[in-house]
């Protein structure tokens, strides 16, 4: 296989395990991550990187990543469905328990590992939905 | 962290308790490394002599869950030694005459018989520490993760706030944030008690200022933490929305855990993998993973960084955002039309008073640590220099109290629990990564080798370990890393599920959960 150095792109982002936040570049090759370089000017980690940040980069492209919405059926088991499907069940389920049991019925619980976004978004869907401060992440276990 | 990570390289004496660095943040201990190398002192207090302890001037084995005791002792002599800063405590404090007094009582004897530390040892300690300029404190949660984690982490802040280490270059109280963005999650209102900035919810301004932002009414009163949450599931608690995390392999107790999201009558998990806790859901979303979104990590020294999109997401996954708002849009909820991560974050910005300085263009170079409380400040990489948030500094008035379970003749071993560098959480990710499997396969017990013979067990062998809550099987290491009487797994391997045994309390006002102290049985097999 012949390797061009051109025909891999580099991205600026921070890795995603510990709390130390080095900054990397990402090495992409037709859309798959190939390496991982320490960024010398990463303001955390001035170059320095551990074997998790170097090397554990591959689970992105693991063949049992889920690809597609699972929804579990009247027979017990997770099965594929539509983001349609899957999303107006997920809707439902949360507006049913709510109907039957009270506004204080429902729980989130958002992440230390996703980005803020993700963190402020399901506390506001908590918040807005149901008026409660029924929200936690991970830092407590 | 009070101070940034390039001040880890300035101390003259570094105070490391309950921190297993360089295998949990090994990034930040190469700054440690630099630091000593530089001439600085390295203290440490860990029941394990990990690789910290080796480096260490002074090494303090403590017994699991003494850490107030140490403390204690050590502001003891700090007080009575006179190494206290009286013009910080006189400008900056109050209460410390009375604390002063109030640690009279805690002679390094009384604490050496808790903690098993010499007096000797106890007395070197604080007079390194007292007399350090700038003296620097680092924990993880080795600290937190204790029925007594408030004291734990008052008994630091006092030993800074008497010596004035606090404010300075080099100096500090530094947490290490475990998770890459686990400061964020707190930073962005995923907490009972806090909107978005650590607003309290029990504000009557805070609740008025996002009964209008959000378009409805908001409860004046705190919401409940995920242990209760999970401890009330089947029987107030029916629904739940879980996001990026396995928290049957997670958090302890794994049976009443289990039991609790099998009694939900809806379970939504937003996840990259099939997890165990996928695996017990009525509905699992597929999420684009870390290098598939755009957004940012807040670190462990409060530092916004961006994260930026590499490749595509595999399949259908969608980034957590875009599920999230489809949720809520088909729920019928106002707010939730985003066509990006980019007017989320303004939003949070827009909303968080510590956020307030930035936004998603100004937050590109990643040179911002909050507090950035306005537009054109340059962010906080130093907190308390002149003043704190709250006034003046306070003292707290410590006492050491036993561990929820303590060892008896059912259950004679300490066990504590813990990270290793070649794996992370639960190995969803790090479990499928092929280098890092080959590196770290399996997980073992660390039993010192005379333990191993007394127990009849052999070094390679498997043991059967119990707890009051449940049993597992694993195989034996003997390790002097281990002192005798006391063991340690991580709890990475789901195939060995060490939070089977955990549980055993949790501190009263975190709920943060006794990971760090299991009595345990362990017999051959």
């Amino acid at each position: 296989m012949q390797l061009s150095a051109s025909s891999i792109t580099k991205t600026r982002t921070i890795c995603g395990y510990c709390g130390v936040g080095c900054s990397i570049d990402l090495m992409v090759r037709n859309n798959r991550i190939v390496g991982v370089q320490p960024a010398m000017d990463g303001p955390a980690n001035e170059g320095a990187l551990c074997v998790k940040g170097q090397f554990a980069y591959d689970y992105v492209h693991h063949p049992e990543r889920l690809t597609h919405p699972l929804v579990r059926g009247g027979d017990g088991q997770l099965h594929r469905a539509s983001w349609d499907e899957a999303l107006d069940r997920a809707a439902a389920g949360f507006l049913q328990v709510a109907e039957k049991h009270g506004r204080y019925a429902v729980y989130g619980v958002a992440s230390g590992r996703t980005p803020s976004e993700a963190d402020y978004l399901m506390q506001k869907f908590i918040r807005v939905g149901f008026g409660t401060h029924y929200i936690d992440n991970c830092s407590r276990a | 962290m009070s101070n940034p990570l390039s001040d880890m390289e300035k101390p003259d004496v570094i105070f490391c308790i309950g921190t297993n660095m360089t295998e949990a943040h090994p990034v930040a201990a190469t700054r440690l490394k630099k630091a000593i190398a530089r001439g600085a002192k390295l203290i440490v207090a860990d029941p394990r002599r990990i690789r910290l302890a080796e480096m260490a001037d002074l090494y303090m084995p403590i017994r699991v869950g003494s850490d107030v005791a140490l403390l204690l002792g050590m502001a003891h002599v700090i007080a009575r030694e006179g190494l206290y800063d009286l013009d910080f405590m006189a400008a900056r404090t109050e209460g410390f005459e009375e604390f002063l007094e109030h640690v009279g009582q805690f002679t390094p004897a009384w604490a050496a018989g808790i903690t098993g530390v010499p007096a000797s040892d106890i007395e070197r300690a604080a007079i390194l520490y007292g007399s350090a300029k700038p003296g620097a404190i680092f924990y993880t949660l080795g600290i937190t993760e204790h029925i007594c984690g408030v004291e734990n982490v008052q008994s630091l802040c006092n030993l800074a706030l008497m010596t004035g280490n606090l404010g300075k270059v080099g100096g500090g109280i530094n947490p290490m944030r475990g998770q890459n963005n686990i400061q964020g999650a707190g930073d962005s209102g995923a907490i009972p008690n806090n909107y978005v900035g650590f607003q309290a919810v029990t504000d009557p301004v805070n609740r008025a200022k996002f009964e209008s932002a959000y378009g409805r009414p908001l409860d004046g009163e705190k919401g409940i933490t995920k242990v209760t949450a999970l401890d009330r599931c089947g029987e107030s608690i029916f629904g739940m929305l879980i996001d990026g995390e396995n928290t049957i392999v997670s958090d302890p107790d794994q049976q009443h855990c289990i039991h609790a999201l099998k009694s939900l009558e809806h379970l939504v998990v937003i996840d990259i993998f099939l997890t165990e806790t996928g695996e017990l859901a009525d509905v699992v979303l597929p999420a684009a993973a870390w290098a598939e979104v755009d957004g940012h990590f807040t670190n462990t020294e409060r530092r916004i960084q961006r994260v930026r999109k590499a490749v595509d997401p595999p399949g259908e996954a969608k980034p957590d955002w875009w599920i999230i708002s489809q949720i809520a849009k088909r729920m019928g909820m106002q707010g939730f039309d985003y066509d990006s991560a980019v007017p989320v974050f303004n939003e949070l910005c827009e909303l968080s008073p510590i956020y307030a300085g930035i936004d998603w263009e100004m937050a590109d170079g990643g040179q911002y640590q909050w507090p950035i409380p306005y537009k054109g400040h340059p962010g906080t990489p130093r907190l308390h220099e002149t003043e704190f948030s709250n006034g003046r500094g306070k003292f707290s008035f410590t006492n050491y109290r036993d561990p929820a379970e303590v060892i008896d003749d059912a259950y004679p071993v300490w066990l504590t629990t813990g990270r290793r560098l070649e794996s992370y959480h639960t190995r969803t990710q790090t479990g499928r990564s092929s280098g890092i499997d080959y590196l770290l396969s399996e997980e073992t017990l660390e039993v010192h080798p005379d333990d191993v013979t007394a127990w009849e067990l052999v070094d390679g062998g498997w043991a059967e370990m119990s707890s009051r809550r449940g049993t597992v099987k694993i195989r034996v290491e003997a390790t002097r890393r281990s002192p005798r009487g006391t063991v340690f797994a991580s709890f990475a391997f789901p195939e060995v599920p060490i939070n089977t045994l955990t549980g055993s309390g949790y501190d009263p006002i975190t709920e943060t959960a006794e990971l760090k102290v299991c009595p345990v049985r362990v017999m051959a097999v």
